[in-house]
């Protein structure tokens, strides 16, 4: 072994022995904002190559809205990841396939979820409050959510769940039998089973039944727009307002999710956004403040906001809940950027949830979980001052 | 011995740091073994190469040792820091993630120790060529018992993970600091490697509480119990213990203190006594509501209830008593009463968790119940779909309730309750708590829109009559865990079954006689141990003290094994002798299984202790006579080293992935035997007349 020299050994010991003596906070290479460095940039779906089944099982439509390429390919247009499927493959979203050049939903009138929930559970809060909604959902989802309340739904193919046949007529004739005042599209991601939506929601208008799209609003305009004629009201998520985190935590992206409100504001449906705050990533004041800058910009003041309270779920289960004074900030913060209906949700007990007048800001609905102990509308309006409130009322 | 002693330390270190950063179950404690066990063996095979590339020297050794001690603390500040670098802070990690992750992290460290141990010998067979292999076996069983021993009972009580992996490594520091001869230690390169690893073990110690800071929040508290890390964050006014990494308690959890206390106490007319098995202190509150004359809160972990006490977690109430001990072990021993017995654990993915949601327990708990006394206790549940391993998992607990109970409720949910009760229960808890003037928050705003008779039906519907029970000796629970975990990563074992199952073939069919009978032993010691540790859990509980005795005698007679080993090496008929040890330990194992079938609850702690020495003694005392029916030199110690290392990984794995959840207890003592004979099987031919006149000679492949 070479000997090195006395003044190098020195310099080198000194230099080792000052790394571990000062080792400290600051020399921790990982500060702040971690969350930026941490996993996988993108966890976008991919397509299922060669996955299509040998056959067409009963429970089958045409695809609504796609175009035929060369060499038998498909590109589904319904959703932004335009899932481009040479025969025999499956889309992000797992619900659609091409079979021999033609695309098809294999979500029709099979739901895996069906249950009668109050409207507010969806949250709709400005919709027909204290109804009920008959609340259906076939498999399928176009993102990758790690904290999914629903993925054994939502990130599953349609044959890998128990179902109930329930076509479109079946449905609209239940959701009556149940009394409910609407049919909820929701669960898992409805715009995947869009055509069974599309031709329940036209057989439940026709039998005086409301229809509620619950979504991640993650659709192109124009399977969008054909919607917006058939839906009586919606709650589509803002899942955060930066695109790196919409990569990373939910699969999607966040631009053609802004499209949507902006659609739906411009065919005047009555639509709610929902935002979970989930501690670390959409927990930064500075990003909501944007969020709530950019919708009364473009969305207007009057489209209801709910903020819901964190809990570990799916693959999200090492993150502690969010603290309530977070959501109480965000709900002042929003408010004093001008939404005028804020709620915090996943909360008992809290004033966040009911509904004050924006204009003389006396509580018009006191909301305890899913019961109203006061009402102080009269029609649309609050029953002091005579203001309009924006919604859908009884 | 100084490796031996540093490694063990390491080793154990490594479970609690990768139990804390991945997923507490049975996968990632097998995994972790099983990567320890096989990077081993890899290590002594490069062992092997490295001596015929260059001749093994002094110097070298001390400073690989150097390397190793810097090893140490630098792999374990890898493993936190990558962690979140690699995966997602606060997502869990899938299965192959987890095992990529876990071998990727402890590969340098693992294939460095595994070579250091057969390189030592090589090093002092260069000095004198007889050197026994067999000796060098036993020093590192001396190093591992001792590390064992000092951690679990000395450095888990007092230390931090990296202040013990400190204290682990001066020993080898000084050992390095000897090896090298007196004039060659104050050699600059030698004194900057000696800096250089002290240097990575300080920055360990200061670099402790950094490395554990979380995203969100502060890091208000941190410390080590003999159980897990607990450490507490706060994110404004919101307080959460995490235990291995896993939020456990807030001070913000209305819904789930009050669904846990007012579901079963509602159901009861004027619970007197209760006892709760894992609560936060949100629950005591609510259970204050009935004015119990008694509440019993267990929680084996006094270090947690502390630091519950300490953030006002809990808050002490009139009536409570705070019981440190194992609910199991418990109830086994107290003669009380209780009107309710609420169990608020985590999910029974483990084989420590599990044994509270048995038929077995059940009785047990049903025992110390008044007639109309209610045992209420809950699983992950569902949102909107019951999928089938939850639908598996929850009509599984149902029947099993229903063995000992005449009625069981299960209310639906995010997570699912179970009422257990011998009087009728009713759900509408709601228009309970009214009717008893007790006023809650969540229940009463949303229990009307959660639990609608609809969802209840659809609960009741999906129960299967048909499904297994959950039992203490055959843990059908355990296996639908595992289903479900593969089920939210969207993977499926078999590929790593089908790898696995192929190389081993591979690599059995390469192997030599007396590598096979080694291999069988490292299986059986291995397996044997991780099956004790399961039984003697369910019969005598989670004794934190016991349990490490017992992975202690596991460790303990190999020694005097090996010893033993060494003297009866040298007698003409050895390998009688190792089909002797071969035929003695199915004999054992045969015998624990007819004792377990036979009378199981009539077994002392001493026959396990007993057990695991014998075992281990004779696994012990094959060691050197494989290794001199190998041949004894140098390849031979490296295979022998090997063999056995991959047997002990396999038999780990095995046993606790697969025999005990698939096959039970008592099939799984039954695969042990299996196993052995197998290797019996593998040495018979060397037993025929001919080959017993060629002691020393290597037996064919």
């Amino acid at each position: 072994m070479k000997p090195i020299d006395r003044r190098t050994f020195l310099c080198l010991s000194a230099a080792l022995l000052a790394q571990s003596g000062t080792a400290h906070a600051e020399f921790w290479p990982f500060p702040g904002d971690r969350h930026e460095i941490s996993g996988e940039e993108d966890i976008r779906g991919t397509i299922f190559k060669n996955d299509a089944p040998k056959t067409l099982w009963k429970w089958h439509k045409e695809g609504f809205s796609y175009q035929k390429l060369e060499e038998g390919k498909v590109m589904c247009n319904i959703c932004p990841n335009r899932c481009l499927l040479a025969p025999g493959d499956r889309s992000v979203c797992r619900s659609k396939v091409n079979m021999g050049g033609t695309l098809y939903s294999l979500a029709y009138g099979n739901p895996c979820a069906v249950h009668l929930d109050p409207v507010e559970k969806k949250p709709l809060f400005h919709f027909k409050p204290g109804t009920t909604a008959f609340s259906i959902a076939a498999t399928g989802c176009n993102f990758r959510c790690l904290n999914c309340q629903n993925w054994e739904i939502s990130q599953v193919k349609p044959h890998e769940v128990r179902h109930e046949e329930m076509f479109p007529a079946a449905v609209a004739q239940k959701a009556r039998e149940a009394g409910a005042a609407s049919i909820a599209y929701t669960y898992s991601e409805a715009t995947t089973y869009f055509e069974y939506m599309i031709d329940t929601a036209r057989l439940a208008t026709d039998a005086g039944l409301n229809n509620l799209w619950i979504s991640n609003g993650y659709i192109n305009k124009e399977p969008l727009l054909a919607l917006c004629k058939v839906i009586n009201a919606a709650n589509v998520n803002l899942k955060s307002f930066d695109d790196a985190i919409y990569r990373k935590l939910n699969g999607g992206r966040l631009q053609p999710v802004l499209d949507t409100f902006r659609t739906m504001h411009e065919q005047g449906i009555h639509f709610e956004m929902t935002t979970l705050v989930v501690p670390g990533y959409i927990d930064d004041a500075e990003m909501i403040k944007k969020m709530c800058g950019w919708i009364v910009t473009n969305l207007g003041p009057d489209h209801p906001l709910h903020f819901l309270r964190f809990f570990p779920n799916y693959k999200l289960t090492r993150l502690p809940p969010t603290p309530v004074s977070t959501l109480d900030n965000f709900r002042k913060l929003a408010m004093a950027e001008g939404i005028r209906y804020v709620y915090l949700g996943n909360l008992p007990d809290h004033p966040g949830s009911n509904t004050y007048c924006h204009q003389c800001g006396q509580l018009l609905i006191e909301r305890r979980g899913y019961q109203m102990p006061v009402s102080n509308l009269e029609g649309n309006q609050c029953k002091f001052c005579r203001t309009t409130i924006p919604g859908v009322w009884l | 011995m100084a490796i031996g002693l540093a490694s063990v330390v390491m080793q154990l270190v490594l479970v609690r740091e990768f139990l804390a950063q991945f997923q507490g179950n049975e996968f990632t404690i097998a995994l972790i073994f099983f990567s320890w066990l096989i990077l081993g063996g890899m290590g002594a095979w490069l062992a092997l190469l490295a001596i015929r590339r260059r001749p093994a020297g002094l110097t070298r050794l001390a400073l690989l040792s150097l390397l190793l001690a810097a090893f140490a603390a630098m792999e374990i500040l890898a493993i936190r820091t990558l962690r979140d670098i690699i995966f997602l802070h606060g997502a869990d990690v899938g299965f192959y993630p987890t095992m990529a992750a876990i071998f990727g992290l402890t590969a340098p460290y693992g294939i460095l120790n595994g070579f250091l141990v057969p390189y030592s010998l090589y090093v002092l067979r260069n000095q004198q060529t007889d050197y026994p292999g067999a000796r060098i076996y036993m020093q590192d069983n001396v190093g591992d018992i001792i590390g064992g021993v000092l951690f679990s009972f000395v450095l888990v009580l007092w230390l931090t993970p990296l202040q013990s992996v400190f204290a682990a490594n001066l020993p080898l520091l000084a050992a390095a600091f000897l090896l090298i001869p007196g004039g060659q230690r104050v050699r600059p390169a030698f004194l900057l490697a000696l800096a250089g690893s002290v240097a990575m073990l300080l920055a360990g110690l200061l670099l402790e509480k950094q490395s554990l800071t979380p995203f969100e929040g502060r890091l208000i508290h941190y410390e080590e119990s003999r159980y897990g890390r607990i450490t507490v964050h706060q994110d404004r006014e919101l307080l959460t213990i995490f235990v291995d990494g896993a939020p456990i308690f807030s001070n913000q959890n209305v819904s789930q203190d009050e669904e846990t206390i007012h579901f079963p106490l509602s159901q009861i007319d004027d619970p007197h006594a209760v006892l709760l098995i894992g609560a936060e202190g949100g629950m005591l509150q609510e259970a204050a509501k009935y004015r119990p004359d008694q509440v019993d809160y267990l929680e084996i972990d006094r270090q947690l209830t502390d630091v519950q006490l300490r953030y006002k977690l809990l808050e002490p109430l009139p009536g409570l008593h705070i019981i440190h001990q194992d609910g199991r072990a418990f109830l086994a021993k107290t003669d009380r009463l209780y009107d309710a017995i609420i169990i608020n654990l985590p999910e029974p993915n483990t084989f420590q968790i599990n044994r509270f949601f048995t038929a077995e327990f059940f009785r047990l708990a049903r025992q110390h119940l008044q007639p109309d006394g209610i045992f209420a206790f809950s699983v992950a549940g569902f949102d909107n779909y019951l999928s089938e391993p939850a639908r598996l998992k929850i009509s599984s607990l149902f029947n099993t309730a229903r063995l000992h109970f005449q009625h069981v409720l299960s209310l639906p949910g995010n997570k699912v309750y179970f009422l257990c009760c011998n009087q009728p229960l009713n759900p509408d808890i709601p228009a309970l708590l009214n009717n008893r003037g007790i006023n809650t928050t969540f229940i009463s705003s949303f229990f009307s829109g959660n639990i609608t008779p609809e969802r209840l039906q659809y609960l009741r519907d999906n129960l299967q009559a048909d499904t297994p029970v959950n039992l203490d000796t055959s843990p059908f629970l355990l296996r639908i865990m595992f289903q479900q975990w593969f089920a939210r990563f969207a993977t499926s074992p078999l590929p790593f079954i089908v790898a696995g199952f192929m190389l081993l073939t591979i690599y059995l069919c390469r192997c030599r006689r007396e590598e096979l009978v080694l291999f069988s032993t490292g299986f059986v010691i291995m397996g044997s141990e991780t099956l004790v540790i399961f039984i003697y859990q369910i019969l005598f509980g989670y004794v934190y003290e016991q349990i490490g005795l017992l992975v202690t005698v596991f460790l303990a007679g190999l020694l005097p094994g090996a010893w033993l080993g060494e003297q009866l090496r040298r007698r003409r008929n050895f390998k009688k002798t190792l089909a002797l040890c071969d035929t003695f330990l199915i004999l054992l194992l045969a015998f624990l299984l007819l004792a377990l079938t036979s009378a199981h609850d009539q077994l002392q702690p001493v026959f396990f202790l007993l057990f695991g020495f014998t075992v281990s003694l004779l696994c012990g005392c094959q060691f050197p006579l494989a290794l001199t029916l190998g041949g004894g030199d140098n390849p031979a110690a490296a295979r022998t080293f090997s063999s056995d290392l991959i047997g002990a990984a396999c038999g780990t794995l095995i046993t606790s992935l697969l025999f005990i959840p698939f096959l039970g207890i008592l099939w799984a003592t039954v695969g042990l035997v299996l196993i052995k004979v197998f290797g019996m099987c593998a040495l018979a031919p060397l037993l025929l007349p001919d080959a017993a006149g060629n002691d020393s000679q290597s037996g064919p492949r």
